[in-house]
């Protein structure tokens, strides 16, 4: 009898749940799961659309060669995309932090700082991101210089002698740091929340360990920040992705999509090895920043 | 250790640290101002200021041609009125849907409820682009079975928001299910005791209690589908003008402008003329902002979008 009962409540859990998961579950399955195993499949064929919907032939790996071996754009633009992504992420990540950390310490003006560094999340998109650069008269001055011209930064000549290429995403992330600046608005938000979720107690026990506010930091504050850190690169991950200026690949995978005549096949493999790549820097981003403390515990 | 002490220590040494954390937060505010700033004084400058080098910021001779010409060329009645309802309808679909799947996730115990969370999650890492060519495929196969168009209408945007698949909705899911998880759930049960059922309790407490995150949550799929152009553009393919859109094509738009009235000389296409129109484009996000920052701030901030 008892058994019963708890069967029927645990049924109707079940049920009310899935109503309420409904439109969610069917939406999932119709426009994410099964287009990311299209995507897979269509990578190795070739579409081509004529009146009648889609003529899909299978041609195997032909797509892959033809994205690595024969278009010449295509290799440039993902490693365009790697180096320009990863320091883009890794600085995102970390200035946003200190930025957030700041505006947790302040009371004075708290509020107008907060709607100012908000700002960013409000305004943001493709055309005035690509508008505001095109207006950006310093940026540009300084590109002008160029590399091998800015021999008054001692230690960037320094990096040059020792590797060109990593010297090149120095100065492409100094270049860009106040475009890169524009894209803290969520990540600001995100760690902020984080750091008003910490039990003040800790705080003030760590204090009364005579701990000082630097060790504090690094002992307390950061090891409890890090999984937000993972959710900072994804968001970060997701939101250049989706912009012309800061995408490379961008304009590839859009150009191919628009190429009806016989483009999606090449299209799909394009965006699915995108995609891998992204997945790819998330899986390292996790690695780094996976929570050890949580998972000891358990 | 000593000066360590006297720089940290003291309330001297605090209020040093204090003006050095609002000398840089300051600094820094002004890389997101200065934008802004300059798209002002450019949009009231004349022709003339904006090539004479010696006017850094204020104008002249002000005028306000500048915006009069970029609002013609951006069409802006037309734009902004679709764009207005285009994006709060989707914004509201995407509310309600991210509102039930959070509800469900916070209050019922259903099976495989940890493996439709992971897949929550996994839908906002998989990138847009991946998804967006079956998506095509699919409207124009849909179309051509049902007889009429798909693409180049709001139909297929609308329904991925119906079904919890707009822009960032994840996060939005997210930020119900926390909050909903700080509702005690006696509520419910008191409610559920006086005989109400899980439809009643979610619209008449749940969501009534969240009355500011909902308004957060509509807020920013307002604002993120606005600002959204990747999956508007290859679905809509400009049938229906939109303001961020319009402001994409704005030179070749302006070109056609000025070809077909009054092709002098003069008109050429400069960066005034250009920050108006950008500046044009954020005016009415910044006024919604001006409204709703101090609710739409805190609202974050209590509710929180990260799922831990």
């Amino acid at each position: 009898m008892k058994t019963k009962k708890m069967m029927t409540f645990r049924q109707r859990q079940n049920r009310q749940g899935y109503k309420f998961m409904m439109p969610w579950i069917i939406g999932f399955l119709l426009f994410t799961a099964f287009p990311f195993l299209a995507t897979v499949y269509l990578s190795f064929t070739s579409v081509k659309q004529n009146v009648a919907g889609f003529n899909i032939k299978f041609i195997g790996l032909d797509n892959y060669i033809m994205a690595f071996f024969e278009n010449t754009e295509y290799v440039p633009a993902l490693i365009g995309f790697v180096t320009q992504i990863i320091p883009y992420a890794f600085v995102i990540v970390i200035i946003s932090f200190i930025l957030a950390y700041m505006l947790n310490h302040i009371k004075f003006m708290r509020g107008m700082l907060r709607t100012i560094y908000f700002l960013p999340v409000i305004i943001m998109s493709g055309p005035v991101m690509q508008q505001m650069i095109d207006a950006g008269v310093n940026q540009s001055r300084i590109e002008n210089v160029g590399i091998e011209g800015s021999t008054n930064l001692f230690i960037l000549q320094m990096v040059y002698n020792y590797s060109p290429d990593l010297a090149r995403i120095i100065f492409q992330v100094l270049t860009q740091l106040s475009t890169i600046l524009w894209f803290t608005g969520i990540p600001i938000i995100l760690f902020i929340n984080g750091l008003q979720k910490i039990n003040p107690s800790l705080l003030e026990a760590a204090k009364i360990d005579s701990a000082n506010s630097w060790q504090i930091l690094w002992k307390i504050i950061i090891p409890i920040i890090k999984p937000i850190a993972l959710v900072v690169v994804v968001f970060t991950l997701a939101q250049l992705g989706t912009y012309k200026s800061t995408n490379p690949m961008y304009e590839l995978i859009t150009g191919a999509i628009e190429n009806t005549a016989g483009g999606l096949g090449i299209a799909a493999t394009y965006a699915w090895v995108y995609t891998l790549l992204v997945l790819l820097i998330i899986g390292i981003a996790f690695l780094l920043f996976k929570d050890r403390v949580k998972g000891r515990r358990r | 250790m000593k000066l360590k002490k006297l720089l940290i220590g003291s309330s001297y040494g605090k209020l040093i640290l204090k003006l050095a954390i609002y000398f840089v937060l300051i600094c820094i505010s002004f890389v997101y101002l200065e934008p802004i700033f300059r798209m002002i004084s450019m949009t009231f400058m004349s022709n003339k200021d904006v090539i004479d080098p010696s006017i850094e910021w204020l104008p002249k001779n002000p005028s306000l041609s500048n915006i009069a010409v970029a609002g013609k060329v951006l069409d802006l009645k037309k734009t902004l009125f679709n764009s207005l309802w285009f994006s709060a309808l989707l914004a509201v679909a995407q509310t309600i849907v991210s509102a039930m799947t959070g509800f469900a996730l916070s209050r019922f115990k259903f099976r495989f409820k940890q493996f439709w969370f992971v897949m929550i999650l996994l839908a906002f890492i998989i990138p847009i682009p991946l998804l967006m060519i079956p998506r095509l495929m699919t409207f124009i196969t849909a179309q051509g079975i049902l007889g009429f168009n798909l693409i180049g209408t709001p139909i297929p945007q609308i329904l991925m928001a119906m079904f919890g698949q707009g822009v960032n909705s994840t996060i939005l899911i997210l930020i119900f299910f926390n909050f909903f998880n700080l509702i005690p759930y006696s509520l419910d049960e008191a409610a559920m005791i006086d005989g109400a059922s899980p439809r009643q309790v979610f619209f008449q407490i749940a969501m009534k209690i969240s009355a500011s995150t909902v308004l957060v949550v509509f807020l920013f799929s307002l604002v993120w589908n606005w600002n959204e152009t990747y999956i508007t553009g290859s679905l809509l393919r400009g049938s229906i003008e939109l303001l961020p859109a319009k402001l994409d094509v704005f030179d070749s738009s302006f070109q056609t402008y000025a070809n077909s009235g009054r092709g002098t000389a003069q008109f050429r296409l400069n960066e005034a003329y250009k920050m108006s129109a950008t500046l044009i484009s954020i005016t009415p996000l910044l006024i919604l902002y001006a409204f709703v920052q101090k609710r739409f701030i805190q609202g974050i901030e209590n509710t929180g979008i990260t799922g831990e």
